[in-house]
């Protein structure tokens, strides 16, 4: 856990999207779904609404990251090849959580026709957005906050989830693998947050997106609970 | 205007128990001995602790009782006399009884006259909370002295027969307090002016956040609880105890949440400017078991504001954990038997579970 070493401008940008990742994981606290998950009183129904909601974003995340790979030039090649190798590791992940849908007793053509909600909309645009500027380093931010999220479903709630739906873990298998990888996802963040991060105007820039990306994956969530 | 802790004390029910000892003095529920507690125990680290019950369940000293002991041991030392004790600031997780408030108690046991009062309520921050009524009691010219007191008495809760009444089978989240907390009691005077070797308070602040998570650790739910239904709900107190309502609980599910909120309040204050990680001297941080020491120790260093591990003071693992009172006991013992400086920092922290209240404070040594 303590291996990583940081530039002090590294380090810094790290304390601030760890206060950034607090926050979220508090506003997440007061999503009323993840409230009920919470409370033990969320059912099979929420949860492949959940999914449901999930899949589109998820579908998306590959996109931005295979444009926000391209986006960096020459002089970044070598955050491109990580961001390419993340992107490919990733980019057909939605398949699993289908899989999970339709463990869960949802049926395939509704998740696969099923529309973004609100908040999936205003990420999507947003990071679609952001991927297009040249040597988008603040994405970084996004990715600290997406990569936090995939641990949090993992060692959170997917255990909570098979306990209040009765659950074996054969419906969950989406948000368990993404804790396989853990340690070395993180290693790979801090090794691109100590490359990306060589400024105050770049560290301003990370944690904004940051904080951008935590307040629209949050309001993804809460939409999760209205229909369209 | 500064305020000072000029004086400490504390008091520990009845000689020191140790792992072995425990089970035999909080008895076995249903006669069979616990299969959880070596694990939890391994985990908290804890060696000896002390408790105001006896193998009879006798209670041997209320917490009233307690509380007035510690600070009858924190004046002894100090220039002022009970009479002319102007404030009296208490803390508790559970007084002897339900009202009125554990301060009128405690000021009755202690005889103290004409004072003004407050008793705080609360977990392990009420300690904090008590002390920061204190000291911005004092700050504002109020008055010139308080004495602030915590006490706890938790072993009642932990007797085998109250686990036998709760009818149905012991679950983790109602046994795991039991092979953590123990009894005892800490006192501080602050005082508007420094006398010989003592602390100046810098700053006390905490940051909670109940809004954003269910309750951790508690009594007065019962075990299965959609309805939120409170001990106070039943018809009766029996039909509650039956529930299990009366039990004390920690969803130890949510626990983990209590080391990132402790370093994220910390790193707010860095932020603030009111924390200088390179210059705190001593860390005195109300952990509640060795196993959450070394996360938070981890997490600090991880984020680059780590403190030295020679810094870290703590007497948890032959004091015990004695919620609210812990931070008392532990800085009363610094004070007493650890080497410090003129101008050092002293850097205290108490993270509570209960609903996630987090405090901290900073010191600073000074001569008068």
């Amino acid at each position: 856990m303590t291996e990583q070493v940081l530039s002090p401008q590294g380090q810094q940008c790290l304390q601030a999207l760890m206060r950034v990742w607090f926050d979220f994981e508090r506003q997440l606290g007061r999503v009323p779904l993840l409230q009920r998950l919470e409370r033990g009183q969320f059912s099979k129904a929420d949860y492949c609404q959940l999914l449901l909601n999930w899949r589109q974003q998820v579908i998306e995340g590959s996109r931005w990251i295979s444009r926000c790979a391209s986006s960096f030039d020459r002089d970044y090649s070598d955050v491109r090849s990580v961001i390419i190798g993340h992107a490919r590791e990733e980019h057909r992940d939605y398949e699993m959580l289908e899989q999970d849908y339709v463990a869960a007793g949802g049926k395939l053509s509704d998740i696969q026709s099923a529309p973004r909600n609100i908040g999936t909309e205003a990420l999507h645009g947003f990071l679609m957005y952001r991927a297009s500027q040249s040597n988008p380093v603040d994405l970084v931010g996004a990715m600290w906050i997406i990569e936090g999220l995939g641990q949090k479903m993992a060692s959170d709630w997917a255990a909570q989830i098979d306990k209040t739906t009765g659950g074996d873990g054969s419906y969950s298998r989406f948000m368990r693998y993404h804790g396989a990888n853990d340690d070395d996802h993180l290693q790979k963040l801090y090794q691109l947050l100590d490359r990306l991060c060589q400024s105050p105007a770049q560290l301003t820039a990370i944690v904004r997106t940051a904080r951008v990306t935590a307040r629209l994956y949050c309001l993804q969530l809460e939409e999760v609970d209205n229909d369209y | 205007m500064n305020v000072f802790i000029t004086s400490s004390g504390h008091f520990l029910p009845g000689p020191p128990v140790d792992n072995d000892q425990m089970e035999p003095l909080l008895g076995l529920v249903r006669g069979k001995p616990s299969r959880l507690k070596r694990r939890i125990l391994q985990s908290n680290g804890i060696k000896t602790r002390h408790y105001a019950i006896d193998a009879n369940h006798n209670t041997t000293i209320s917490n009233a009782g307690m509380a007035a002991k510690a600070a009858e041991h924190c004046l002894s030392q100090s220039f002022l006399g009970k009479r002319q004790i102007s404030m009296l600031s208490a803390a508790t997780s559970q007084g002897d009884i339900v009202l009125p408030g554990f301060g009128s108690m405690v000021q009755a046991e202690l005889g103290l006259s004409d004072i003004e009062l407050h008793s705080s309520h609360g977990i392990c921050s009420s300690s904090m909370m008590a002390l920061k009524a204190a000291f911005t009691n004092l700050l504002a010219g109020e008055q010139p002295n308080a004495l602030v007191v915590a006490s706890e008495l938790t072993s009642r809760l932990f007797k085998a027969s109250r686990y036998e009444a709760a009818g149905s089978e012991l679950d983790f989240n109602a046994e795991f307090l039991r092979w953590m907390l123990s009894d005892g009691a800490g006192a501080l005077l602050l005082e508007t002016q420094p006398r010989g070797n003592c602390f100046r308070i810098d700053w006390i602040r905490s940051f909670s956040h109940a809004d954003a998570y269910p309750v951790c650790m508690s009594v007065g739910y019962p075990s299965d609880n959609p309805q939120h239904r409170s001990w106070q709900d039943y018809a009766t107190y029996a039909q509650a105890e039956a529930a299990g309502a009366l039990l004390i609980r920690q969803d130890v599910r949510l626990l983990e949440n209590i080391v990132k909120l402790g370093v994220d309040g910390y790193l707010r204050l860095i932020s603030e400017g009111r924390v200088q990680p390179g210059k705190v001297d001593h860390v005195l941080c109300h952990y509640s078991s060795h196993y959450f020491r070394g996360k938070i120790f981890d997490m600090m260093q991880r984020a680059g504001v780590g403190i030295a591990e020679h810094k870290w003071y703590s007497n948890l693992y032959s004091r015990g954990n004695t919620g609210c009172a812990s931070i008392f006991i532990m800085l009363d013992e610094f004070r007493r038997t650890q080497r410090y400086q003129t101008g050092d920092t002293i850097l205290c922290m108490v993270p509570e579970s209960g609903r996630f209240n987090n405090a901290y404070m900073q010191l600073t040594v000074v001569e008068a």
